[in-house]
């Protein structure tokens, strides 16, 4: 069975998630991938029809707090971290060309 | 002096603190330098906050000398995971991408723990954003197991379990996502919880998988965990996923009489192929001593044990891709190494979360991506998350005939350090026997039995409790009465 992942999903999957890969870290990269996913088969063994989905960690609901107004900022501390700014701004390169 | 660091608990420490045997400033001072001797051959910190555990430690004396009444954690130095914010001090997670961050405001555990007026000595080493079962992982440093050097202390919370093992703290912070308290716990020879997820804040803890992680204690005794964790738990505004829930004086003092009463589950699936012949010996003489107790056992099962690895290792990356997007090598970091003037936004991303991040997150941030991808969503993620609702269901369908369950920890005693560096899977199976539970929000912990000769070393074995939602005063309990035997 050829594997969900080959070098050109792979190379498309670090654009998308905005990591920089060298020729090493992704031929070691696909390999593990392409080992791990083959590990995943097994779940397709599993019949999952009409087993509701568990998002969440403790089946909690709605946990609300008072809607109360509230000095509470720490802006400056971030602010104090940015590598370059302007008028306490962080200033970043042009987006768009 | 290192004679009575090797004898203090949360519980021995209060005592003398009450009764003048030593002050908090003492103690402070000769942990920082038994830190100095020890921590060259160990590397359990990344980085240490000695000014500022002096001056928290005089004030306990202050304190004290005025006559006013304090808590058990008055003074008490603590290490402390590098992924749990401290206001002013670095918080790295063991990551490049965050090397020059400083904290801007304390977690919710810290918060706690400095209404109670703790001591944190500094900041522990971790798995790169608690993405380890070793310690390997850290984009800074291997810790070493302070029983055989040669060996990892487990992960992710390596620096915590090995500074309270080395007696380089009294006690410490963890976090647990799929075992990262409970196996260093027991690797090291001390005790770990992972608490009922919901428990404990998660504010200020720097997320991995959001839906699995909870801080918790590693300490030298069960007792003293009981301590630890009734002090961080509890309801905290700043995270919504706190069930806002408080535990009783149950939880320090618990009733042999109710723990007695207790039936202990042993998991078939648990019990199998590919256990040392150290970790099963450990197990069943913690089974005899629990026996001699007066405890009833019971053999039970769960079914979709063997699915849970996988399980995890879908749903993990795919909460790890998205708490991940926010590290853009600019907004946590004074780094611009990496980032000349001139490039585009789009070049400074790749090269900054290139170079940033280690082997072990970018794999999970890759595969996380992929498998929330359109057209491999429904065969991955969403298949997972139905997985982890028949896992829940075999743990609620057999905490209908026993209260809790004892396992093994993991399937070895601590490896060699580089011996799984390079096949993810075979490190991911460490975690065989602390992630099912984890998937179903249960609370575990990992406790001590005895050590085993291995080479030429002696290395410890632990034995797991879990416990219902919300039940700690059981797995707590019943570990308090254990190490009494």
């Amino acid at each position: 069975m050829s594997s969900p992942i080959n070098k050109k999903t792979l190379e498309h999957l670090a654009e998308l998630a905005r990591i920089k890969l060298n020729t090493q870290e992704e031929e070691k990269l696909l390999q593990d991938l392409q080992k791990i996913l083959e590990h995943f088969e097994e779940l397709k063994t599993l019949d999952t029809a009409g087993v509701e989905p568990m998002s969440g960690g403790g089946g909690l609901k709605n946990i609300f707090r008072d809607d109360a107004a509230a000095e509470n900022t720490n802006q400056r501390a971030g602010i104090e971290q940015f590598p370059d700014k302007q008028d306490d701004y962080l200033k970043v390169p042009p987006v768009f060309e | 002096m290192a004679t009575v660091l090797e004898n203090l608990t949360l519980k021995s420490f209060h005592e003398g603190l009450v009764n003048k045997k030593f002050s908090a400033l003492e103690i402070t001072q000769a942990v920082f330098s038994h830190i100095k001797n020890t921590d060259k051959q160990i590397g359990a910190y990344l980085s240490l906050n000695e000014n500022g555990a002096i001056k928290d430690a005089e004030k306990v004396d202050v304190a004290i000398a005025r006559g006013e009444n304090i808590g058990y954690l008055a003074g008490a130095s603590l290490a402390v995971k590098d992924n749990i914010l401290i206001d002013g001090l670095p918080a790295t997670a063991a990551s490049k991408i965050l090397e020059n961050y400083v904290a801007s405001y304390d977690a919710g555990v810290i918060k706690k723990l400095k209404s109670e007026n703790a001591v944190f000595l500094g900041k522990a080493n971790l798995d790169e954003f608690a993405m380890g079962s070793s310690t390997e992982n850290s984009g800074f440093k291997i810790t070493k197991n302070p029983h055989d050097h040669e060996r990892v202390p487990g992960g992710s919370s390596g620096g915590s379990a090995a500074a309270v093992a080395a007696h380089m703290a009294i006690a410490a912070l963890g976090s647990d996502t799929g075992g990262s308290i409970r196996l260093p716990a027991s690797f090291c020879g001390v005790v770990g919880l992972g608490p009922t997820y919901g428990s404990v804040s998660r504010s200020g803890l720097i997320a991995m998988t959001s839906s699995l992680d909870q801080i918790g204690p590693i300490t030298k005794t069960v007792e003293d965990s009981a301590i630890l964790f009734k002090a961080i738990s509890g309801g905290d505004s700043m995270d919504s996923t706190n069930a806002n829930r408080s535990y009783g004086d149950e939880l320090l003092n618990p009733n042999l009489d109710s723990i007695k009463g207790l039936t202990v589950g042993l998991p078939d699936e648990y019990f199998g192929e590919g256990i040392s012949a150290e970790v099963r010996s450990g197990v069943e003489t913690a089974i005899e001593k629990i026996k001699s107790l007066g405890l009833k056992f019971k053999k039970i099962s769960l079914p979709h044990t063997k699915y849970a690895l996988s399980c995890y290792y879908i749903i993990v990356p795919a909460e790890v891709s998205s708490n991940s997007a926010r590290y853009d090598g600019i907004r946590y970091s004074r780094n611009t190494e990496h980032a000349p003037q001139n490039t585009k936004l789009y070049d400074i991303y790749l090269k900054q979360r290139g170079v940033g991040f280690g082997p072990e997150p970018k794999r999970r941030i890759i595969l996380g991506t992929f498998v929330l991808s359109s057209g491999y969503y429904d065969s991955y993620y969403d298949k997972a998350q139905r997985v982890r609702t028949l896992i829940k269901k075999d743990f609620d369908e057999a905490f209908k005939e026993v209260d809790v369950m004892l396992t093994p920890v993991a399937p070895t005693t601590a490896f060699k350090i580089g011996e799984k560096a390079n096949d993810p899977i075979s490190m991911y199976l460490a975690d065989t026997f602390t992630i099912p539970l984890k998937l179903a929000g249960l609370p575990a912990i990992s406790i001590p039995v005895k050590q085993y000769k291995v080479g030429s070393k002696e290395l410890p074995v632990g034995f797991q409790l879990i416990g219902k939602h919300w039940r700690e005063v059981d797995i707590l309990g019943l570990g308090q009465y254990y190490e009494k035997l």
